[in-house]
């Protein structure tokens, strides 16, 4: 009788007490504004890219091919490269310094946890992507982003970026900015096999990898090799092409940027 | 820094978030602000029932605006249950989603059991007028007054968690350093009361009965609420000598290398002190109290003007590429068309209540008998309160 009773009440605790667990553990995935856990992707893999400035030679053929692959509206960017005139500081002499920038598909994706509808997530495999047909357009992972990675397409009204080009990853295909690039700077793989070209040159160059605005906490996985420490965070760089004015000193804009 | 290297190719990155979410920031702080003017005179203080009918006047009107501002920034707004089908207790953004809604009808309540009152007596009358009042009062009971006490204090509880989440959502932000201190929770509160504080000495002066309590608790209002702005200010610029604060250090750049940072900022500055010094002055001189309608404007553009630099200006400063986007408010309904579109709607909304509503009645007020006759200003809000 004893027995019983007490395996009864035992039984009954066990219940209650995981009655009153599973709500809470469903509610509290994550603490205000900290990382949901991850869906979808594979998760023995974590992509990543790797760009060799040293490579680069701004042609912008990965703007254009992402361009035409992934559909973006004019003006707006998935990726694109940056370029800036530089001088030496040692002999003062001046070159030319290309940035490619895209998503930088952070471990601690600052766009991610924002998302009030959870139409942006990060895929096991650590790529952000945005699940068009839920987001609401409230553009708050796109003021998020300390990257600019992120933009409200003005096609669907939706948050568009760069998703490593997963449609192209799943069929064994390599993102249209890496596949189109002439110089080879662009290098995507798993940082997950450590036979993968990345893994290698990522363990082989470690000391020399720069990541952008470390110091925002995002863990960036778009490593640059020979990178100039001035444009790690935002550059202190004197804007020339919006310096340029009409005769009624009216700001005369490039093609794209009247939206 | 290194004025040696010139950008020659980037994109300009445009703004995300349109004029809609500045007319939202400010409904919505007037409405929890205006709240907690009306607060004492709901809960009994004899001297601030003049000012609570004002204020719950302007409360339940920015109340009803603010969501459908907030609705028109969203680029795809017909997508908006799905806020509610996909609930994500990590968003700030998706809990205010969750508190919003309470608080609005929480208000709306509020303001029906304020104002039921007074609508009783037109009950009786034969018109169109008579006939809204009795479907709207829903009976001829008595309001309890304990009623009125819980669903203020209830109210007042959610307007506590609408300026908690409308505040952090913005200042988690970490993309934006400007953004991302959290002394923007309370820049929010402080620069919302000095709006409500001026909305109610513009309603009492265009709305009348014209009340002197009224005037002298909303000057004194405006003026702490004006000092603890300033207060807030300095606080965070302390942070930001003191301690390791980019927020600050964002700021400094942008008037450092921008003229109009540094017209805007004086303008804040200069608008905040004329205020200030307006309230003390009108304080110090009673006779000239009839002009704390000025004062009211003033605070209302103060009000306006804090967000639309918070949400508007700070936008414009670019994140990683250099320089600032040169942004021109559009006239379409994702600029001024917005902008005129939402203060319009307020106003007709203000003025269909002050038709159907005799809520000058209300909290033991003197209403005039007709809604179509002019209310009579010589009574200088009720005696019974001086």
């Amino acid at each position: 009788m004893d027995l019983a009773r007490r395996m009864f009440m035992g039984q009954l605790a066990r219940f209650t007490a995981g009655a009153s667990l599973v709500p809470l553990a469903t509610v509290a995935e994550a603490a205000i504004n900290e990382q949901p856990p991850r869906r979808g992707g594979d998760p023995a893999k974590r992509y990543a890219m790797l760009i060799d400035l040293r490579r680069c030679i701004g042609c912008q053929a990965c703007t254009v091919s992402c361009h035409l692959e992934n559909d973006a509206p004019l003006g707006k960017f998935r990726t694109i490269v940056s370029q800036y005139e530089v001088d030496d500081p040692e002999t003062g002499d001046m070159s030319t310094f290309f940035l490619p920038r895209l998503c930088n598909h952070c471990d601690n994706p600052p766009c991610v946890p924002v998302c009030p509808v959870q139409a942006t997530y990060q895929q096991e495999d650590g790529i952000v992507v945005v699940d068009a047909e839920r987001c609401v357009g409230c553009a708050y992972c796109v003021q998020a982003c300390p990257y600019d990675a992120r933009f409200i397409n003005d096609k669907t009204q939706t948050a568009d970026k760069c998703t490593f080009c997963t449609h192209r990853l799943e069929a064994g295909l390599l993102p249209a900015c890496v596949e189109s690039c002439v110089g080879g700077a662009r290098i995507i793989g798993d940082l997950n096999d450590p036979e993968s070209t990345i893994s290698k040159m990522v363990a082989e160059h470690h000391g020399e990898l720069k990541v952008l605005q470390p110091e925002k906490g995002t863990s960036p996985h778009v490593f640059y090799l020979g990178m100039d420490e001035r444009f790690i965070d935002r550059p202190e760089a004197f804007a020339s092409i919006w310096d340029i004015h009409g005769k009624d000193n009216e700001e005369l804009h490039y093609e794209f940027s009247g939206h | 820094m290194n004025s040696a290297v010139i950008e020659i190719l980037a994109p300009r990155y445009q703004i995300a978030w349109y004029p809609w979410a500045v007319q939202y920031f400010f409904m919505i702080a007037l409405a929890y602000a205006s709240l907690w003017l009306a607060l004492p005179g709901l809960l009994g203080a004899a001297r601030w029932k003049a000012t609570a009918r004002f204020a719950m006047l302007g409360a339940m009107t920015t109340a009803i605006v603010a969501p459908i501002a907030l609705l028109a920034d969203l680029h795809q707004p017909l997508r908006f249950w799905h806020f509610y089908a996909y609930f994500t207790p990590w968003s700030w953004m998706s809990i205010g989603s969750l508190m919003l809604p309470p608080f609005v009808f929480a208000i709306i309540a509020l303001a029906w059991l304020v104002w039921r009152e007074p609508m009783l007596v037109w009950r009786q009358r034969g018109d169109l007028f008579g006939m809204i009042a009795r479907l709207v009062t829903l009976g001829s009971w008595q309001t309890p007054r304990l009623l009125v006490v819980t669903l203020a204090l209830a109210t007042t509880a959610l307007s506590l968690g609408i300026a908690v989440y409308t505040g952090s959502e913005v200042a988690i932000v970490k993309g934006r350093p400007l953004w991302n201190t959290v002394w923007l929770l309370p820049f929010f509160a402080t620069t919302g009361l000095i709006g409500a504080g001026g909305l109610v000495l513009l309603l009492s002066r265009i709305a009348g009965p014209r009340d002197p309590d009224t005037a002298r608790n909303m000057l004194w209002v405006v003026s702490a609420a004006a000092v603890a702005t300033a207060g807030v200010a300095l606080m965070w610029v302390l942070e930001g000598l003191y301690m390791e604060n980019s927020s600050v250090a964002a700021a400094l750049r942008s008037v450092r290398h921008s003229a109009e940072w540094r017209s805007t900022s004086a303008w804040g500055l200069g608008v905040g002190t004329a205020l200030t010094l307006g309230c003390l002055l009108l304080l110090w001189r009673k006779p000239q109290r009839g002009w704390s309608w000025i004062v009211g404007l003033v605070a209302l553009h103060l009000a306006w003007m804090a967000r639309w630099v918070v949400l508007m200006d700070v936008q414009t400063v670019q994140k990683q590429t250099a320089g600032y986007l040169e942004y021109t408010v559009g006239w379409g309904s994702s600029g001024w068309l917005g902008v005129v579109g939402t203060f319009g709607l307020w106003i007709a909304l203000i003025l269909v209540i002050d038709m159907l509503v005799p809520w000058r009645g209300a909290l033991g007020g003197t209403a005039a008998d007709a809604p179509d006759t002019t209310p009579d200003y010589s009574a200088k809000g009720a005696a019974s309160h001086g």
